[in-house]
């Protein structure tokens, strides 16, 4: 399944994330990102097993979790974490088990706590 | 390459003696620490070193085993029986590991075993909750004792430029050359991402804090970003150095690292400490310093406390204060002394006869200095016989245990030294004696409380100097030697005569014969009468000798012994005839005149009257059949052989001499009562003579 969005009768939104969440097609998931976030209170996305991550798709999901913080929107995911999305997160350093102030000071659902 | 290697194979050899010592010394003190982390640290090493090397399998088979040691360690298990066991079988495959070829196929069936069955021995721990703490448990990859001296420990900042990934650069394999460089924590740090609205998808804003331990020194690290250098911010601090840098096993507070990182300003810091909460939890709560900050500089604080705990605990390398030789140097170092020992004979020789002073004054510089360099060469291949003693403790167990006996081994004198080659050939015989000891001495535990004793039976082994000669002792306090039995046995064999009458010494002497044995069964352990006469032939060939005493019901005692060295001796040198002969000096007592008359009032008995005392000699002109003019008063050299006093006829006694042992060719090997030759200062040769076995061939013919 490519990268899309759809709107669910909740009106929650879920991203799929298609097999690439990566520098060639950040500009896209971002957007796609954004528009969710300004639509809806609640967006998730639902990662294919196979996805692909680099620190794009990592700093995309970051931001992502900050503006959502601000906007008092939830961004979560549905499902497990995929195994491209845990092993960028052991090989960058990402992980995080302290409290975020970007992230109304909870523990960070993506990187490190619990969803 | 091959020599470091080489090297790692002998010293992991040294290490899994001490290994085996510690782990045998742990079975009786078990809750010593200080043995705990003996094995531990040795595991460690030999992990280490191995990775380095390439030995991947001991380097992983040998991580498992530590790791359990490292639980003992840490008090989340106890030393048992079957973990010292487990350990022991450990130590026998990583000694097999080591001897199979680097890069071959290794037999991993013992090795699984074990390991299935030290992960059985480990206790279900519960793990911490993600999210419980805020700083990840570090655990740091070992470090041999070499790399420790050069290692440093550096704090980086990397902040690529934000186009780095349009470049084409990706800022994580930077990030794990770091980490191929040594043992590193790292970091990203996201405080910098913006929100959505003004996040630009292709820009990097993530930056790292690495803490990095390393070997390499700053040149490595700076090579890593040699092609992005211009374009990032990248900031490279040395924080800790092996025995430069704040020797204490902890390290800077919180605070100071992030003033030091410029993370937080030394007002602000002085500002949270008034406050009397935990710092980081105070600088989020302010706001001062981000999450992620405090967590970086957590992970440096216990980072470098890591590496400075792993370095405390592992011994330090003395520089210059010991070093390795191979042992094949050394022996070519003394073939030489030997070589000098014999020229410097000729030229005191030469001197003598010439009769200048100033040559003899020379000559007699050239041999005070001889002989010290002949002391030190022979010392430097002393070492200490403890060194073999683990062996047999290790042997003690496994056969009590096979046995189904309970005997414990105590030693004494592990420092005495030894010459090395001399050391090495002792093995063997000690072997035979100690399972002769555990199977035929020690008795069962219930036989040893119905004969009053404790059920455990002791094994006492030992060596002490004596002269130029070490006494070894190998005492158990057994059933003892059976007189009657093995006089019996001699008797039906015919090694000594039916009415003969022969001290308690001479019948257990006769356990070394070829073959001999009073065992009623053969066992896995001994009792085929091969034993104790590979032990005789294993001391001849020391040059050593043998005495057995023994009390039945109480014990018996094997005392070998052994001379200091193999290579130069002390020597009686005498002549007969032309020929001239060398006498070990350790044996002889006393040297006296044997007249025409003397040999004439002894009626052809060789036997001589000194000071009342009538002793026995052998005339070694006749022994060697040497048919030159006999002169008219010739020497007795009165030894003490086996505590026996024998005389042997010389023509003349020439005087002291240092010996330089040469072995005989082939053809001369088996020739009886010489043990090898030696060059004299004038090149001629003159023999050796093995005066225990000189008076043996003449007992027998």
């Amino acid at each position: 399944m490519p990268l899309n969005s759809s709107v669910r009768e909740t009106g929650n939104i879920i991203i799929t994330s298609g097999d690439r969440l990566t520098i060639e097609n950040a500009a896209e998931f971002l957007q796609i990102i954004r528009d969710a976030l300004e639509a809806s209170k609640h967006v998730a996305i639902e990662f294919e097993p196979a996805v692909e991550i680099d620190i794009t798709g990592l700093q995309i999901l970051c931001s992502a979790c900050k503006s959502a913080a601000v906007l008092g929107a939830i961004f979560t995911y549905h499902g497990p974490q995929p195994p491209a999305l845990t092993d960028i997160i052991a090989g960058s350093g990402a992980e995080r088990h302290a409290v975020c102030k970007h992230n109304n000071d909870s523990t960070c659902i993506w990187f490190g706590g619990t969803n | 390459m091959e020599e470091a290697i080489a090297t790692y194979r002998e010293e992991a050899g040294e290490l899994l003696a001490e290994l085996e010592t510690s782990l045998l010394d742990l079975e009786e003190t078990p809750d010593d620490n200080e043995l705990i982390n003996r094995v531990f640290r040795a595991m460690h090493t030999i992990k280490g070193s191995g990775a380095m090397f390439g030995f991947d399998e001991i380097a992983s088979f040998t991580h498992e085993v530590e790791t359990v040691f490292d639980m003992v360690r840490n008090g989340k298990m106890i030393v048992t029986k079957r973990l010292l066991d487990l350990t022991l079988k450990s130590r026998d495959h990583i000694t097999y590991l080591l001897s199979c070829p680097l890069g071959e196929e290794v037999d991993r069936s013992d090795g699984d075993e074990i390991i299935a069955g030290l992960r059985q021995l480990v206790p279900q721990i519960e793990m911490p909750q993600k999210g419980s703490s805020d700083v990840p448990v570090i655990n740091l990859p070992p470090v041999s004792e070499e790399e420790l001296a050069n290692e440093s420990t550096w704090r980086i900042r990397f902040r690529p430029a934000t186009n780095i990934l349009m470049c084409g650069t990706n800022p994580l394999s930077l990030v794990n050359e770091l980490r191929d460089l040594g043992t590193a924590h790292v970091v990203a740090q996201f405080d910098e991402i913006p929100p959505l609205d003004s996040l630009v998808g292709e820009n990097c804003y993530i930056y790292w804090d690495v803490i990095l331990t390393t070997t390499r020194g700053e040149d490595a690290i700076k090579d890593v970003f040699i092609f992005v250098e211009d374009d990032c911010d990248i900031r490279i601090e040395l924080i800790d150095k092996s025995g430069l840098i704040d020797k204490d096993q902890g390290y800077k507070k919180l605070g100071d690292i992030l003033v030091e990182r410029g993370d937080l300003s030394p007002v602000e810091m002085q500002k949270v400490l008034t406050l009397q909460k935990r710092f980081g939890e105070l600088l989020v709560e302010q706001g001062i310093v981000s999450p992620e900050k405090v967590q970086s500089a957590l992970v440096e604080q216990q980072h470098v406390k890591s590496v400075r705990k792993e370095r405390s605990e592992t011994p330090q390398v003395e520089a210059a204060a010991s070093i390795r030789v191979p042992a094949e140097r050394l022996d070519q170092l003394i073939n030489l002394v030997g070589e000098m020992v014999t020229v410097q004979a000729h030229l005191s020789q030469v001197s003598m006869a010439g009769g200048d002073a100033t040559f003899i004054a020379i000559s007699e510089e050239v041999e005070r200095l001889t002989n010290e360099l002949r002391d030190t060469a022979l010392n430097i291949r002393m070492l200490p016989i403890g060194s073999t003693f683990s062996k047999f403790k290790r042997l003690v167990r496994d056969l009590s245990s096979e046995l189904g006996k309970e005997i414990e081994m105590e030693t004494f004198g592990a420092d005495t030294e030894l010459d090395k080659t001399v050391i090495e050939k002792l093995n063997d015989p000690l072997v035979h004696i100690i399972r002769n000891s555990i199977d035929h001495g020690i008795e069962m535990p219930e036989a040893r409380k119905a004969a009053g004793k404790t059920s455990r039976g002791t094994v006492y082994l030992g060596a002490e100097h004596s002269g130029d000669s070490v006494l070894v002792t190998i005492r158990d306090d057994g059933a003892g030697l059976d007189r009657d039995r093995i006089r019996a046995k001699a008797v039906e064999r015919g090694l000594i005569s039916a009415t003969a009458d022969v001290s308690d010494r001479e019948i257990y002497a006769q356990i070394f014969a070829p073959g001999f044995s009073t065992a009623e069964k053969v066992t896995s352990v001994s009792g085929r009468g091969v034993g104790m006469d590979v032990v005789k032939r294993g001391i001849d060939g020391l040059r050593g000798t043998i005495g057995v005493d023994s009390v039945q019901g109480s014990g018996t005692t094997i005392t070998l012994k052994i001379p200091l060295t193999l290579a130069i001796i002390d020597s009686l040198l005498v002549k007969i005839g032309k020929d001239h002969f060398v006498l070990p000096l350790a044996a002889v007592e006393e040297c006296v005149e044997l007249t025409r008359e003397d040999i004439k009032n002894s009626h052809g008995r060789n036997l001589a009257n000194v000071r009342g005392a009538i002793i026995p000699y052998i005339p070694l002109r006749q022994h060697f059949c040497i048919t030159d003019q006999q002169p008219d008063i010739e020497q007795i050299v009165i030894a003490d052989i086996h505590g026996t006093k024998v005389g042997f006829v010389v023509d003349h006694v020439v005087g002291e001499h240092q010996t330089v042992i040469k072995s005989l060719g082939k053809m001369y090997r088996d020739v009886k009562g010489v043990s090898g030759a030696t060059i004299l200062g004038d090149g001629t040769v003159a023999l050796i003579l093995d005066m225990g076995v000189l008076l043996q061939s003449v007992e027998e013919s």
